[in-house]
């Protein structure tokens, strides 16, 4: 008996009401979108209904909202120091909106919506579109400063400043970069692992090895589940940073 | 929560309310002062390193790189394709991009971070 896999089929966008065409493009609404309503949804529970209540003693949700909160808070304080607050609830939007669809990603039969490279790029332009543009309202053209490393030879600076140039234009790509690559391949690696405790059950006496790979994909899981929570994190930390250098740019 | 609310009682129960109340909160804020300077001028050295744990750091590493080859990559596609100047614009960029992106992990994994020091150090 042959069981073909298809570990790519998870990632497939299915429209739940088609809204029209623009040229061949469809445009629809999928089930992405609905994980992001969803999202969405959780995030307005925990940090609006949970928080009405308003307790010095907070009950639970009240206090999971208020380690959310101080987390971030802390987070941005340190990356951006006292003019970084006011970008503390964008930074806490992303973090929990990617956090929730991470983890919307880790229950059984749905959708990892961060897998899709899009979904992640469109975060992180919107982050990197937050920082030149307040960095340049803020500090107008001295925040190209931001290109030209202090204490550096002029000879060198021909070579230095494109290279800066560059890599501040790979911060959205690896930003994007990291949360879909880290999401998708996870996904893939526990679909496949969790397949080869089928085909081992299948092949005869090939079957008694079937826990190994049952025990990696539980291992994997658990994993899973770290990254989940883990690259919600670091998105949110390197948001920070790359807001510190619009708030404070070079010399 | 019920036992929460006993146990303060009981400590107001004590002293006067109002007393109490102010007395908590000057302790409060000279605890809070006490944290907020170690938090802020010690670990400003550099702002890659400020709140990551090294398990985060080293998920950043990963894509550092190639994220600076891809950045010039397309940079250079574009230059070939607006200019006209095809290889060229690509061979150059593709090679900044690599140079980049070793930047970028070099900058990231704290080596070579003298720019952010200094620039630190100046602002704060």
């Amino acid at each position: 008996m042959a069981v073909t896999i298809d570990p790519i089929h998870q990632f497939e966008l299915k429209s739940l009401v088609p809204l029209g065409h623009i040229g061949h493009q469809q445009l629809a609404f999928t089930q992405s979108a609905l994980y992001m309503f969803a999202a969405v949804g959780v995030i307005a529970l925990i940090t609006i209904v949970a928080t009405a209540s308003r307790s010095i003693v907070p009950g639970r949700i009240q206090s999971l909202a208020e380690v959310f909160y101080e987390f971030i808070d802390d987070t941005v304080y340190q990356a951006t120091g006292e003019g970084g607050r006011k970008f503390m609830p964008l930074v806490f939007s992303l973090f929990m909106f990617v956090l929730i669809l991470n983890l919307f990603g880790m229950i059984p039969y749905a959708f990892a919506v961060t897998s899709h490279l899009i979904i992640t790029f469109g975060l992180a332009a919107l982050v990197i579109s937050v920082v030149v543009g307040y960095g340049v309202y803020k500090h107008g053209a001295h925040f190209f400063g931001l290109f030209v490393p202090s204490g550096v030879p002029k000879v060198l600076l021909a070579i230095l400043v494109p290279i800066e140039i560059i890599s501040f234009i790979s911060r959205p790509i690896s930003l994007s970069v990291r949360l879909f690559a880290n999401m998708l391949a996870g996904h893939i690696a526990m679909k496949i692992f969790a397949f080869f405790v089928v085909q081992l059950l299948l092949a005869g006496a090939w079957s008694v090895l079937s826990p190994l790979p049952l025990f990696l994909t539980i291992a994997l899981t658990a994993l899973e589940f770290l990254v989940a929570a883990l690259q919600a994190y670091v998105f949110a930390t390197l948001t920070a940073i790359y807001l510190n250098d619009a708030l404070h740019p070079g010399h | 929560m019920n036992g929460d609310d006993a146990r303060d009682g009981n400590g107001d129960a004590g002293k006067p309310p109002e007393g109490d109340l102010s007395a908590r909160l000057r302790r409060l804020e000279a605890q809070i002062e006490r944290k907020r300077p170690s938090a802020a001028p010690g670990t400003s050295s550099r702002p890659q390193d400020t709140g990551r744990t090294p398990l985060a750091q080293a998920m950043t590493l990963s894509t550092e790189f190639v994220a600076g080859v891809i950045a010039g990559g397309i940079l250079g596609w574009i230059v070939d394709h607006v200019f006209g100047t095809k290889p060229w614009g690509l061979i150059v960029l593709l090679l900044l991009g690599c140079v980049a992106g070793f930047y970028n992990v070099l900058r990231a994994s704290g080596f070579g971070g003298t720019r952010p020091q200094r620039r630190d150090g100046s602002d704060r």
